[in-house]
């Protein structure tokens, strides 16, 4: 291959790699598993991903790419078209904007810097939800998730670490 | 020095895309409210670009629930066996009773020259997603408008009310549960007659609301579609009265929303007999059969 055609499958490859990684978590966050209790508390797999490739690769999701996986998320889930959209460039920025604080450091620090950016996320979605439907909604489901989402991140954090080993060798 | 100019320009970019994006998924939020069809047209073609692959997916993990269950009846096996041939008994005895109440009701419906109910039709659909959010209770199913399904179907299971179809794609379709935040169902109490509405809240139990202040209503009394406004049959099986705190009365449902793998859409009874079902026809073997 030519460099000026490497050049452009790797620029290629730079936008659909996350896209396509974001497409398959949103829909691995729609199967139904049929597990007790599971349903309502899916982890949020996708706020996970946007966390840790925004601390380690920080051009690795675009803003734009984050936008859209939210939208997907949001129509396909079903929650009100937009909200997981707001959410997710907020955490891609917050993640981005501190990866110098996380880089470096112990696993551990990483992963309660997650926790607290996941108790925040989830008090926004709450938040977006009660103006959404004008109601007080029962907070006690975004709770659960969150704490759901928190205990699943080191096995995320860990196959998106062997997979960002395995993309950037060469780089 | 491409790479010396490219990552501030690359920053600035992402910097007021973030604005722009965070303002325009607001604006997408607020149309969703205000121009509901716009969007919702536009999420409909979405889940039926994306439902062949959430289709295929699902199947494995049907097929994974498949074997647990198995595994747990075996275990169970023996318990279950006594249990089945108390009940089938006691149903046998039943069904005595029900042979003699129906040839009963036969002959009381000639006298009153009664017209029965039409005889529904249904579509049976595989689940292919369940919401994973925190505040929504829905699921996608695999069938569409090819399929004949409609918007405002009500969805059921062998033992209950689940929900109803909110949108439908040319393949796919999205049934909203008698769970979720946005899901009113008019009912009846069972044995007091009381008309109420089952507001859902995106608890396991939706509550009884607008139910008569001087109804008798109390936990155990059963609750069934009442038929009114025409969206739902009337007469479905939907759960049974609990006690909530504060003296809300909710409602347990009859489906178990956890282990929901086929539904069935049936149309509303006031809708049914007026309209052709000619979409039906293109209804594939396999759907039909089930």
């Amino acid at each position: 291959m030519t460099p000026r055609l490497l050049h452009h499958v790797d620029a290629i490859a730079r936008v659909l790699v996350p896209a396509l990684l974001g497409i398959v978590l949103v829909i691995v966050s729609t199967i139904p598993f049929h597990i007790p209790w599971f349903g309502p508390v899916t982890p949020n797999f996708v706020l996970i991903a946007i966390f840790f490739w925004g601390v380690h690769r920080i051009y690795f999701f675009s803003n734009i790419t984050v936008f859209f996986i939210g939208l997907l998320l949001d129509i396909l889930v079903g929650t009100p078209p937009g909200l997981n959209a707001i959410v997710l460039v907020l955490v891609r920025n917050i993640a981005v904007s501190q990866a110098k604080v996380f880089r470096g450091k112990p696993f551990l620090v990483l992963w309660l810097g997650f926790g607290l950016i996941s108790f925040v996320t989830g008090a926004v979605i709450w938040a977006l939800n009660a103006i959404y439907h004008m109601t007080l909604v029962d907070p006690l489901p975004i709770v659960f998730q969150m704490a759901m989402t928190f205990t699943v991140f080191p096995l995320l954090a860990w196959l998106f670490a062997r997979t960002q080993r395995k993309l950037f060798q060469q780089t | 020095m491409a790479l010396l100019i490219s990552a501030p320009l690359k920053a600035l970019v992402q910097r007021f895309s973030f604005l722009f994006l965070i303002l325009a998924a607001f604006g997408i939020m607020l149309l969703s409210k205000t121009e509901t069809l716009v969007v919702e047209k536009f999420s409909t073609v979405v889940v039926d670009v994306f439902s062949p692959i959430m289709d295929v997916i699902s199947k494995p993990a049907a097929t994974i629930n498949h074997a647990a269950r198995t595994f747990q009846e075996l275990a169970n096996l023996r318990e279950d066996n006594i249990r089945l041939k108390r009940e089938n008994e006691r149903l046998l005895l039943w069904q005595e009773t029900a042979k003699r109440l129906k040839s009963e009701n036969k002959i009381l419906q000639s006298l009153l020259q009664f017209t029965p109910t039409p005889k529904r039709q249904f579509i049976t659909a595989r689940v292919i997603a369940d919401s994973g959010g925190a505040f929504v209770r829905s699921i996608i199913v695999n069938t569409g408008k090819r399929n004949g399904v409609r918007k405002g179907q009500a969805a059921v299971t062998g033992v209950g009310l689940a929900g109803r179809v909110v949108a439908v794609g040319h393949r796919s379709a999205r049934v909203l549960l008698v769970t979720d935040i946005n899901s009113r169902v008019p009912v009846l109490v069972e044995t007091t007659r009381d008309r109420a509405i089952l507001s859902g809240d995106n608890s396991s139990m939706p509550r009884l609301t607008f139910l008569p202040t001087n109804s008798t209503a109390k936990a155990g009394h059963r609750i069934v579609t009442s038929g009114h406004g025409g969206v739902f049959p009337a007469g479905l099986q939907v759960g049974f009265i609990v006690d909530g705190s504060n003296g809300i009365m909710r409602v347990k449902p009859n489906v178990s929303f956890q282990k929901l793998e086929y539904i069935r859409l049936v149309d509303s009874a006031v809708i049914a007999p007026f309209e052709s079902r000619s979409s039906v026809k293109g209804l594939p073997k396999k759907a039909a059969q089930q």
